[in-house]
């Protein structure tokens, strides 16, 4: 049998050129796209736009096996009629992988077909994400007018495209501000443009490339070659200081005096910074970034928060190496294309206090323990996103920190809290002195915002536990109480605190330990078919699947864990 | 007379708080709505559970009429739904102002509930400029529901602040515990445990708050109160610590405390080198009282401490006289109309303030800590756990951008 250790899982969240190419044309208004594809790769495709952007056309030649293996010319002659008919914009042909294996002529259809304005992108299989997105970019361009008058104070914003996370957002917000200065955007370069903004985009006088680390670059430099429009992307519009940079380099370049407008925008940023809820939260917070499709947020994020609001950046994962170089110069742990196995491993190791990432990201973690999660990349599964939260800008810088101040401070406050109306009195329970001594160093562990009501919790919470077995408060109940009930999650600092012998703790970190059932330690009482299912949960989870469960079948007024409510558990978290 | 008040809230706040954290015992806010509310929201943020406050929700008729008969009733209410130990009727300013007879309710209800213990504190009016003392007010009144116990032989109470001290003060247990001193402490998480206070011999407060408390033990409990000085720092855990193994004969106490101060004395060594290279003036302004205990830990560091007290009792004057002698510390009691005013004339360093001050302190860019963030500051631990990590957690850095992006853009 293969030796499967060497695997890697990373694709699975790792969209390709195919994706790339077709998001790039997806969200051109008034263009028709055709996917030379099987159903099935259309269905999905289709489908996973959705999840992200509000509406696409997508058509497809619904290739059989037999199509594919005769030939699918035919297909692609009779589609392509149909869509012309229909008189669209612009038509682009995105080839699926099956196609580009036996090299189905699209070309010659096209030619024969005789339909205008019609492109065809053969992403390359193997191809990534923003090789798919070059490729729809520059091909684009052959719409493009190049003999049109330049309008004054323009811009073309580039690298949007269906499915980049938040980019209606970011786009909204950067046009807001370039109108603040008098500028206009003269098209997006793709999503959100009308397929006659793509053919005027040589009327703009400049191009911001504003997700750099990600997609756009490459259609910027052939801008610049055949329509002679220089590009700017320096400077990522994310976080107030650099939102200013980069307004004011936009303004530079054309003469723009904006200083008013600036200082405005900074004197409000500074009042909001100056509030309560901002540095109180923010200085003691701890954050990792897993944004491997999203570079340029990894980066812009990032810095913004590190260096305007203080919250130490614990972890990064990416998937291009400059943008990793930039971000190690203030964190140490930067992961390249990493597993998501790798991943959750060092967010066990870090322990941030939230994270930003995709959908394998908020899964794993929420397994680990992890509460506070801010989605800020694709696959999302099911996300809804609007014009409104920005993560670029004035207004992103703002809505950055709101939504962070937001998820974690609340989180973690709620964390701390009984119940409304609790009992009056559970009675005197002595402790341990090597207990009373972890608490206290478990205290220092916890941010000055949450620690005093955060060690009532796990003393009551202790207390709880020493009742219901009868004993003491030991170290072994505190080290149960503080791994479950601790705001967030803050095991990998815990270890320092406790000896290797005050066990029974879960062997979080020893990931291909076996973690047998028996030692698991229980706080309802479980069937055995309840017990059995924990047999298919990853050692490393097991304990965190019995406390998770308990306060499932808690919460739903059972006082046991049954088979049953095991599995409505599981359904419940879409497993 | 000064324009603003720096404080965190009204000591029925700190009241229902340290209240709020005591098993067995239930708050019950006696005042009108806009009270109620407000100290609702404002204790939320410290209380642990229980987290509806009982109130009476005094209304205009009360005003005229009375308010004794909601009052009564409202007590019972609580009782038949809970049935608490003890209710502690939080007298707020309204009905202080119209005279009510709490005290007449309360002889009433015991003997309608002799079950039932209800006692009074007065907050509000009564201590206008002194949050932390609500605590002080609510601790006696728990004390006054506690019988007389024996004492134990050579046993020592130690006299907390707030009810965040309840179950906070392993730190300084811990060493009586090994050196084998009956030890009581004050506040406790339970009202049983809190009880036993009154079992010590001898009784030792540890912050500057609890003179009521001490006073109010020692008239009615006997024992008597000894104030050392508050137990935080280095030194001031050492001294208080020494203190009383000296009065306790206990050559143990001394070797424990030998044994800490050997283990500490390095990492002081190092903040104490850290502190004078970055020669900080810390502004200390008001606080739950740890404006002066938190302000003698950074004065051990080498800091130039300056202190705006919440309150001027006793205890405090005795903990003012040690830290002027001991650090060179500067005490501001004068008023000021705006803390503005002060930052301009100490210039700090970094300032410790409560929430609301923050917007003033942060829009002229000195970095501030929140002063309700850092309690339970007893002992070694947490001091070499706060100079280790000052530098980092004041983030001057981020103070610095924000100076460049306000110099360039911000005119």
């Amino acid at each position: 049998m293969a030796d499967t250790k060497d695997f890697k899982m990373q694709e699975l969240h790792t969209p390709s050129a195919f994706e790339g190419a077709l998001w790039a044309c997806l969200g051109i208004k008034g263009a028709d796209t055709i996917f030379h594809s099987p159903p099935g790769c259309y269905i999905n495709q289709h489908v996973n736009a959705l999840v992200n952007d509000w509406t696409c056309e997508l058509y497809s030649t619904n290739l059989s096996y037999a199509h594919i293996m005769q030939g699918a010319e035919d297909r692609m002659e009779s589609t392509l009629k149909k869509i012309a008919a229909k008189k669209p914009g612009a038509i682009m042909i995105v080839t699926a992988p099956t196609v580009e294996v036996t090299r189905d002529d699209v070309e010659g259809v096209v030619k024969k077909v005789g339909s205008r304005d019609t492109l065809i992108i053969h992403p390359p299989i193997g191809g990534s994400l923003v090789e798919g997105k070059e490729a729809a970019f520059i091909k684009l361009l052959d719409l493009v007018d190049a003999n049109v008058e330049k309008i004054p104070k323009s811009v073309n914003i580039i690298g949007p495209t269906f499915s980049t996370f938040n980019w209606r957002a970011d786009v909204y917000e950067l046009t807001r501000m370039l109108a603040g200065i008098g500028v206009t955007v003269n098209c997006v370069y793709t999503a959100g443009a009308t397929i006659e903004q793509i053919k005027n985009a040589a009327r703009a006088e400049l191009n911001l490339c504003i997700y750099p680390f990600d997609s756009g670059m490459g259609v910027a430099r052939e801008m610049e070659k055949r329509f002679g429009i220089p590009c700017k992307a320096d400077i990522i519009p994310i976080g107030f200081g650099n939102s200013a940079a980069w307004l004011e380099s936009v303004a530079a370049f054309f003469k723009i005096d904006a200083k008013k407008y600036l200082k405005e925008c900074m004197a409000n940023a500074f009042e909001f910074i100056s509030s309560n809820m901002v540095f109180t939260v923010t200085f003691e917070m701890t954050a990792a970034l897993s944004l491997e499709n999203h570079n340029t947020y990894a980066v812009g994020i990032s810095e913004f928060l590190n260096k305007e609001v203080g919250v130490s950046i614990v972890m990064a994962a990416l998937s291009n190496p400059e943008a990793g170089s930039r971000i190690k110069k203030l964190c140490d742990n930067v992961l390249i294309n990493a597993t998501i196995e790798e991943k959750r491993d060092k967010f066990v190791e870090t322990g941030p206090m939230v994270i930003y990432g995709n959908f394998y990201d908020k899964k794993v973690s929420m397994d680990a323990g992890f509460k506070n999660f801010i989605f800020s990349d694709i696959p999302t599964i099911g996300y809804l996103s609007s014009e409104n939260c920005p993560f670029m800008g004035f207004m992103g810088a703002k809505y950055l920190v709101e939504g962070l101040v937001n998820e974690v401070y609340m989180g973690i406050f709620l964390e701390t809290k009984g119940e409304m109306m609790g009992p009056i009195s559970s009675g005197v329970v002595a402790w341990d002195m090597a207990a009373e001594q972890a608490m206290l160093k478990v205290g220092e562990m916890i941010p000055h915002f949450v620690r005093a009501t955060a060690l009532k919790k796990l003393h009551q919470e202790s207390e709880k536990l020493a009742q219901e077995r009868g004993t003491n408060v030991t170290v072994g109940i505190f080290r149960e109480v503080s791994d479950k009930f601790t705001p967030t999650k803050f095991k990998a600092k815990f270890s320092q605190v406790f000896d290797d012998d005050t066990a029974p703790a879960p062997a979080i970190d020893a990931e291909d330990e076996e973690v047998p059932i028996s030692s698991l330690t229980f706080t309802l009482s479980w069937d055995d078919a309840a017990k059995g299912m924990l047999e298919l949960v990853p050692s490393p989870f097991r304990q965190a699947a019995v406390s998770g469960t308990e306060d499932y079948a808690r919460e739903h007024g059972r006082s046991d864990v049954i088979g049953a409510t095991v599995e409505e558990f599981r359904k419940e978290l879409g497993m | 007379m000064p324009l603003k008040h720096y404080e965190h809230c009204c000591s029925t706040i700190q009241a229902l708080a340290s209240l709020g954290k005591i098993e067995g015992v239930i708050p019950l806010l006696h005042g009108p709505q806009p009270c109620s509310y407000q100290n609702q929201v404002g204790s939320m943020s410290c209380r642990p559970a229980n987290l509806v406050t009982a109130g009476t929700l005094v209304n205009k008729s009360d005003v005229i009429f009375g308010g004794e008969a909601g009052l009564k009733q409202q007590v019972k209410n609580l009782y038949e739904k809970y049935h608490p130990r003890v209710i502690v009727i939080i007298n707020t300013c309204i009905p202080q102002l119209i005279g009510e007879d709490i005290e007449g309710v309360i002889i009433e209800l015991k003997q309608e509930i002799p079950d039932l213990k209800v006692s009074t504190c007065l907050t509000g009016f009564n201590y206008p400029r002194s949050m932390p003392l609500g605590s002080d007010a609510a601790w006696v009144a728990v004390i006054d529901t506690s019988e007389k116990q024996a004492k134990v032989p050579g046993s020592i109470g130690l006299i907390g602040r707030t009810g965040q001290d309840a179950g906070n003060l392993a730190c300084l247990e811990m060493f009586f515990k090994k050196a084998e001193i009956p030890c009581f402490v004050f506040p406790t998480p339970h009202l049983d445990s809190m009880s036993s206070i009154v079992r010590a011999e001898k009784y030792y407060p540890i912050h500057i708050t609890p003179w009521l408390t001490c006073r109010h033990l020692s008239e009615h409990f006997d024992g008597d109160v000894e104030f050392i000085e508050i137990p935080v720092g280095i030194q001031g855990t050492s001294n208080f610590l020494r203190a009383i193994a000296e009065r306790q004969n206990s050559q143990k106490l001394h070797d424990l405390v030998d044994d800490e101060e050997k283990r500490v004395r390095p990492e002081l060594e190092k903040i104490r080198a850290r502190f004078a290279g970055e020669k900080v003036r810390m502004l200390m302004v008001d606080g739950p009282a740890n404006e002066v205990s938190v302000g003698k830990i950074f004065a051990e560091f080498g800091a130039e401490v300056f202190v705006v007290p919440s309150m001027k009792n006793k205890f405090y004057q005795q903990e003012k006289k040690i830290m002027q002698e001991r650090y060179g510390v500067t005490f501001i009691e004068e008023d000021f109309d705006l803390l503005g005013d002060i930052i301009d004339a100490v210039k700090p360093t970094a300032v410790s303030v409560e929430f609301q001050a923050q917007p003033e302190c942060v829009s002229r860019l000195v970095p501030t800590f929140i002063n309700m963030l850092y309690l339970c500051e007893y002992g070694y631990d947490y001091a070499i756990d706060l100079g280790t990590n000052f530098f980092k957690n004041m983030h001057r850095p981020v103070y610095e951008t924000w100076q460049g992006l306000m110099k360039k853009y911000g005119g």
